[in-house]
């Protein structure tokens, strides 16, 4: 097997087990359900063209959910950009998603409401935990913190988080009130 | 309320839907075809190296074009590393910085450079040096390795013949391909050499080599120049520029003892692109000088002379701008402005001030 079909089938491999827990990364932090397409797509094309430097497989969610950040970040600063990627995936997204606050379990409101009360690193080093179910030390990796500093601001997250939880029980209006980065609506 | 208490009302807060993998209809696969078909030449940033301070007469030479608003540009370093070097070592989060960041906030940039895929020489050593323009169909770039360089200029496709005639005149042509592209080779000495590619989608670009060359050389290097989408392109010139997420702090730094024309809007310095220092320098003083004129003529025209003292004073105190006195040292822009500013001060504006300070 040549070098590029190895690579091209590792690519493969990583694309595969990671797309899933990256779209879910992508959603849980965008407003609108098909904007995590641009996220998605534009995290694997940069981890495209990195793939000959991808770290190994058991490091390489972490590294991904690291470059979803730094995409996340920027396209909060700027403006989430149509790309020419992804194009299918907003569409069924788009169609697949019906977001419905009032469906939503008024604890789980409540939780997130709190959440998103808390500061960015504490927010996200909970939903990292929690949510995408790493371990300090890999979320501090995303967060490019030490683990030791991790575990200090998860312990530290917890206790501010049940602070909010139990100072505001009432359920927020919005379900998207959680929502760690805020892009522009449709119809940009 | 316990600690595991309050870990699982996090994890059912999860706004998650596990089944909206189901009905994705092919999209994840359709997503990966589409990226595994985009090249994965890889930038890597380097330590930026000493750039070379030439002097740099670019902005008096296009003010005397009479077409100085075509100074939006970039001074830079960089490099441009080989797809197949070995594996070093692992990225870390930390080295896609530089791979999203310049993306997302070179938007204006990255527009029009998305309609002109840019060329790449895909080999360890070559740093971009310098790259002004890509505002649309044309644009400069050079890479440089030790004593040579290799210049990259677009052009318009409608400048092509005029171009091909000059050159015919320079040698015979020698029919080469630049990454599979159709493209001639014109030898101006032995050791010097330009490359013209057939105009694509709207412009040309030709490769002209500069310092210590030789024909083998020449033909290596060029065999390993690349063809990259505009993203790929952007990613490889450095982090070290003023991009629109740090015009504003930039600006400030700039402006710090520039006095502002009445109503200057400084946010909108967040869209003059991308720019090192220099560049960066040369347009936002080039649009305080501006506004300062039309005050000055405002008021002239006004009979305010109140406003027009104001403004002749802002205009000789650019003398004193630290960001021009900084400028000094590497370029003519603060000639040309410190030129253009004293005339209007002294109650005779140029006829071609516009021109000579790029004014919009």
């Amino acid at each position: 097997m040549s070098s590029t079909t190895e690579h091209e089938d590792r690519f493969r491999r990583v694309y595969a087990a990671n797309f899933e827990p990256l779209l879910a990364y992508a959603m849980r932090r965008v407003e609108q359900p098909e904007d995590a397409a641009d996220v998605v797509a534009e995290t694997f094309l940069v981890a495209w063209r990195r793939s000959r430097h991808m770290p190994p497989d058991t490091e390489v969610r972490p590294w991904l959910y690291g470059v979803a950040r730094r995409v996340l970040a920027n396209h909060h600063r700027s403006g989430l950009r149509r790309g020419r990627l992804g194009d299918r995936l907003r569409q069924r997204l788009r169609a697949v998603i019906v977001a419905d606050p009032g469906s939503e379990v008024p604890e789980r409101l409540t939780v997130r409401a709190a959440l998103a009360r808390l500061g960015e690193q504490d927010r996200e080093l909970l939903m990292l935990t929690f949510w995408e179910g790493l371990e300090p030390r890999e979320a501090a990796d995303v967060l490019r913190i030490s683990p030791a500093a991790a575990r200090t601001r998860l312990s530290r997250a917890r206790a501010r988080l049940r602070q909010l939880v139990g100072d505001d029980a009432d359920p927020p209006g919005h379900v998207f009130d959680v929502l760690a980065v805020r892009t522009p609506k449709e119809g940009r | 309320m316990t600690d595991a208490h309050l870990d699982r009302m996090v994890r059912d807060a999860d706004p998650y839907r596990p089944e909206v993998v189901q009905h994705l209809d092919g999209a994840a696969q359709n997503l990966l075809e589409e990226i595994m078909s985009t090249p994965t030449l890889e930038p890597v940033a380097e330590p930026s190296a000493r750039r070379q301070r030439k002097r740099r007469a670019l902005l008096s030479g296009l003010a005397s074009a009479g077409v100085a608003a075509v100074v939006l540009g970039v001074v830079v370093t960089g490099s441009i590393m080989n797809a197949d070097r070995p594996e070093d070592r692992p990225s870390t989060p930390a080295d896609t910085s530089d791979d999203t960041k310049p993306i997302t906030d070179w938007a204006m940039v990255l527009k029009a450079a998305e309609e002109n895929p840019r060329l790449l020489i895909d080999q360890p050593g070559w740093k971009a040096t310098s790259v002004y323009g890509f505002t649309e169909k044309d644009g400069s770039i050079t890479f440089s390795n030790n004593d040579r360089e290799l210049e990259m200029n677009w052009y318009p496709a409608d400048v092509y013949d005029s171009f091909h005639e000059d050159r015919l005149r320079v040698s015979e042509p020698a029919q080469v391909t630049v990454d599979g592209w159709p493209a001639e080779r014109f030898q101006y000495n032995e050791g010097d050499f330009a490359v013209m590619l057939k105009p694509r989608e709207g412009s040309f670009v030709e490769l002209r080599t500069g310092g210590t060359w030789t024909r083998a050389a020449f033909d290596e290097v060029l065999a390993t120049v690349v063809r990259v989408d505009a993203k790929t392109w952007l990613a490889a010139l450095p982090a070290e520029i003023v991009t629109p997420q740090r015009a504003t702090e930039q600006a400030a730094k700039v402006l710090a003892d520039v006095p502002l024309p009445p109503g200057f809007d400084v946010t909108a310095l967040g869209g003059l692109g991308a720019n090192d220092a220099y560049q960066f320098g040369a347009k936002v003083t080039s649009r305080v000088g501006c506004a300062w004129i039309a005050e000055w003529l405002r008021a002239k025209k006004a009979g305010d002379d109140d406003a027009l003292r104001r403004a002749g004073d802002a205009l000789r105190s650019s003398h004193r701008w630290t960001v021009l006195r900084q400028m000094n040292d590497e370029g003519d822009w603060p000639e040309v402005f410190w030129e253009t500013a004293d005339e209007v001060a002294a109650g005779k504006p140029p006829a071609k001030y516009r021109d000579s300070l790029g004014c919009e």
